[in-house]
């Protein structure tokens, strides 16, 4: 038979729910804000009603609309006038919406049963009352708990603690607003409340105002030079100090939190009124102090709760915690030292009550239901059809405005939340149609989800994942015909293209990359930092695109040595009559360059083409040389014809060096381009297969490895570099696959030398090497002797410190094939 | 980390609007890396207030109700993105009035 599993902790301030599942209990996050836990108020505004959060935050602006601490009023005859809907409603009304907020927390198998804890000191007609609200909240069955024993049962869980002995728990209740203690006689597996106490109206807020006015207060008297700062800012009459209320009582929950962990904080206030900042210090023992009179009134509870049942405080087992104000050290500290009794703090206190409830639920069989949910699938309202929901998909509007239409005369609530947990509309009732305006989070795709309800707030239709872009696409301008890239380095000593805008963006178009500078550039050595802006397919060679913007900064022209790894700040903008806007920024050297490129005229640098001709030249033979021995002439012959126009090009480039007048340079770049995408097409695509394939050999290698022996910190960087695989790999830039290989590679190094006879190769290649390569000759064959002794003797530190020895020896040193090389442009 | 996003805040907050200048690109590229790190920050100062929003934690000072705006922002909104879904992580704290 199936068990009950959830466990909802209906609390007067704040409630929770959570599910037993596979031995654990899983506790649901509210899908709006993603907290643990929701405040028990409701609110009713401008037609909707809010729940939680949101409705907690009106208490200020309309108190009449705003209910909370509800459940004091369970089972009594007290209603409650909601002068916005003009409806009266009771407690338990109340509660069934917290409840059925509480189910909207968990997916999509909804509960049909739950576990709801109650008070301690509830009556029957209390308990009634709360298992009326769990059924109107569409549960069909309810089971109770009292809150003590599913604190108990929650620590009990979680620590596997035996409750075969016969022992008494205090469970020590210290909320946000009010405080119980319970005190419970565990006896061969049964639990059982004796007695409880409690006071309704002290809680972490009590807290929170003290801190307020007796160490803020005084403070900000001086500062402010005025007295009695603490009844002006809480006087009914609002005076200049009453905004300063609210902020202050914020950095007092602040102040509240960290002297949880920390002996002394720094709080920080900004006073608008006197316009400067202020800092003052407050210790642990301060704060000590101020709350001893409120934690010795929950002691004095607790001690006549003892005294009442005569039991002393050495047959207090365990005293555990719940509520967050427990969170305080000195509430531990002070009942430790007033019980002598163990003081458990091992779970979270804010959900303990969940928890307990949930380990409940999960020894509990569902009972009888099978009858009631037949009944029940009768009564069940059919799902809406043909709901319609008109929206704009692309928006430029901070917010887009959703329209629902139901037909057959519909009535009933809609709700849209945005699957960010950003925004919730709270439940409004419309008849037939409803309006809403969605708002949006700027540059990015929103997700909704709209549900409709009927009149008994039951679901009778639900679309998720409605999607309403901001500001990614502008409906009005022209689109870029072909991708826009700017030239960088790699660290391999080649360049590739990043992509800056893409294909069919709509202009106009800004963006800022921030790169670094790939090589030193020294004042005045002559060198030179290049950006080079081209227009076309990001995956093809830089060479084969069209320039459109061009830029050299000469050593000259700078004020100081720019170094390799320097910062390189490059704003991009695009107008929509595509003139081209670079601004590049390097604050090291506080270089600032603003350039206007225009469309019309193109960017040609006689040097660059030159040295892209060249390049290109020892690339080309190898390509030819291994195609004709892989017997594939075709192709081999049509790269030759590249191999002599690029040839032929070189000598045009010759003989127009002094030519600043005529188009003979356009036409070269032309031929050039030309020159190039034949070669892209012709080589690129099998360079890149081979790229992948030689990355795919060493991830196997690695992985296979890893496998039998394990690394955690080898691993990790594994992951790393393999994480984004998709995207470089479906690049087509061999540069950014082979040096996502080389990285591959490293680990693979790093692996090798793990293995101690590693060592053992890398010395006789040191061994091997010709002695008059090594400064002193005579030490370094005492080295290869001494070498070649621990080789045999199996003594692995001492053979790496030999060849560490015959390293330093070495004249010239071995270069580091991982070493980064300089980038040619000097952007990367 | 959102914790050291409402430092980095509260930080650029404390500077005076005539002495931001110089600071103004090392909080943009702040703010860029975090983004490249999957965070959106949204500070919603001067927005009206919408009962409906809930990325912020506003304490409201009117009492009419009427003309409500965020007059001043402790924390700002904090969204991240995981596995393509963005995720609210903090709730501004708002003072409205």
């Amino acid at each position: 038979m199936e068990n009950i599993n959830f466990g909802i902790d209906l609390g007067t301030t704040n409630s929770g729910i959570g599910k037993f599942q596979a031995g654990k209990v899983n506790i649901y996050k509210n899908p709006v804000g993603f907290r643990d836990t929701l405040p028990s108020v409701i609110a009713y505004r401008n037609a909707r009603i809010l729940v939680g959060d949101k409705a907690r935050e009106l208490t200020s602006v309309q108190p009449e609309n705003v209910f909370s601490s509800f459940k004091r009023k369970m089972g009594s005859e007290h209603t409650f006038h909601v002068p916005a809907t003009q409806e009266n409603k009771t407690a338990i009304d109340f509660s069934a919406l917290v409840l059925k907020e509480l189910i909207n927390f968990v997916g999509d198998e909804k509960p049909s049963a739950a576990v709801i804890t109650i008070p301690a000191s509830f009556d029957t007609i209390q308990s009634n009352a709360t298992k009326s609200a769990g059924y109107n909240a569409g549960l069909q069955e309810v089971l109770l708990l009292q809150e003590p024993i599913a604190a108990c049962l929650a620590y009990a869980n979680t620590q596997n603690i035996s409750i075969d002995e016969s022992k008494n728990w205090l469970v020590y209740d210290f909320g946000g607003g009010t405080f119980d203690v319970a005190l419970v006689s565990i006896n061969n597996r049964e639990l059982k409340v004796i007695d409880h106490e409690g006071n309704n109206f002290l809680g972490g807020l009590d807290i929170d105002n003290l801190i307020l006015e007796h160490l803020f207060c005084p403070v900000l008297e001086k500062e402010l030079g005025t007295e009695n700062l603490w009844k002006q800012m809480v006087s009914a009459e609002k005076g200049i100090y009453s905004k300063l209320f609210f902020e202050l009582l914020y950095r007092a929950e602040e102040a509240k939190k960290e002297l949880s962990i920390k002996e002394s904080v720094f709080v920080e206030l900004e006073l608008d009124l006197a316009s400067k900042f202020i800092e003052f210090e407050i210790t642990r023992q301060q704060f000590n102090e101020l709350i001893h009179p409120k934690v010795d009134e929950t002691v004095k509870l607790t001690k006549r709760l003892l005294e009442k049942n005569n039991i002393s405080n050495q047959q207090v087992e365990r005293i555990i915690l719940v509520g967050g104000t427990t969170y305080i050290p000195y509430v531990k500290e002070y009942l430790h030292q007033e019980f002598e009794s163990t003081v458990d703090s091992s779970i979270d206190p804010t959900t303990a009550i969940i928890v307990g409830a949930s380990y409940y639920a999960g020894t509990k069989n569902k009972q009888n239901l099978s009858t009631q949910v037949a009944e029940i699938k009768e009564d069940l309202p059919a799902k809406l059809q043909d709901v319609k929901l008109v929206y704009e998909v692309n928006s430029q509007d901070n917010e887009e405005l959703l329209t629902g239409f139901v037909p057959n005369e519909f009535s009933g609530y809609y709700r849209v939340t945005r699957t960010d947990g950003g925004f919730d509309t709270g439940l409004i009732s419309f008849h037939s149609k409803f309006n809403e305006f969605l708002k949006l989070v700027p540059k990015t795709s929103n997700f909704f989800n709209v549900k409709i309800f009927d009149k008994h707030q039951i679901l009778v239709f639900e679309k998720e994942n409605l999607s309403i872009n901001h500001g990614i696409y502008n409906i009005s301008g022209q689109p870029l015909p072909n991708d826009i890239c700017l030239e960088v380095d790699d660290t391999l000593g080649t360049t590739y293209l990043e992509r800056v805008f893409r294909k069919n963006d709509i202009l106009p178009l800004s963006k800022k990359l921030y790169k670094t500078i790939s090589k030193t550039i020294l004042k005045n050595s002559g060198e030179k930092l290049i950006i080079n802006i081209v227009e076309g397919k990001a995956e093809t060679s830089p060479a084969s695109n069209l320039c459109i913007g061009y830029l050299e900064i000469n050593s000259e022209d700078l004020s100081a040595n720019l170094l390799k790894g320097t910062d390189i700040e490059i704003d991009f903008d695009i107008s929509e009559s595509r003139d081209l806007t670079v601004n590049i920024y390097i604050g090291a050297i506080n270089l600032e360059i603003s350039q206007v490129f225009n469309a019309s005229a193109k960017q040609v640098s006689i040097t660059k083409l030159r040295l892209e001709l060249e390049k290109s030249l020892t690339n080309i033979d190898y390509e030819i040389e291994e195609f004709s021995n892989n017997h594939q002439e075709d192709i081999a012959d049509r790269l030759n014809d590249v191999r002599i126009e690029i040839i032929e090009l070189l000598k045009a480039l010759i003989d127009i060096e002094d030519d600043l007048v005529t188009d003979k340079i356009y036409n070269i770049d032309e031929r050039k381009r030309k020159a190039f995408q034949v070669y892209d097409d012709l080589v690129r695509r099998k360079n890149v297969i081979a790229e992948i394939e030689e990355y795919q050999a060493y991830k196997m290698e690695i992985k296979e490895d890893l496998l039998l022996k394990p690394n955690p910190k080898i691993e990790h960087v594994f992951n790393n570099i393999i994480k984004n695989e998709a995207q470089f790999l479906n690049s087509n830039q061999t540069s950014i696959i082979k040096s996502k290989t080389k990285e591959l590679q490293k680990i693979s190094q790093e692996i090798y030398y793990q293995h101690d006879e590693a060592y053992v190769n890398l010395f006789y290649q040191y061994a091997y090497k010709d002695i008059s390569e090594y400064s002193n000759e005579s030490i370094a064959k005492k080295h290869i002797l001494n070498g070649e002794r621990a080789v045999k003797e199996v003594k692995y530190a001492e053979l790496k410190a030999i060849i560490s020895a015959l390293y330093h020896l070495l004249k010239v040193k071995p270069r580091d094939y991982f070493e980064d090389k300089n980038g040619t442009l000097g952007l990367k | 980390m959102k914790d050291i996003i409402t430092q980095i805040f509260e930080i650029e907050n404390k500077i005076k609007p005539e002495d931001f200048a110089p600071f103004k690109r090392n909080f943009q590229r702040i703010y860029h890396e975090l983004e490249e790190e999957g965070y959106i920050i949204v500070n919603p100062k001067d927005q009206p207030y919408d009962e409906r929003d809930a990325s912020i934690e506003a304490n409201i000072l009117n009492e009419n109700g009427s003309n409500l705006r965020i007059s001043k922002v402790l924390k700002p909104t904090i969204y991240k993105n995981e596995g393509g879904n963005r995720v609210l992580i903090q709730k501004a704290v708002v003072i409205v009035e």
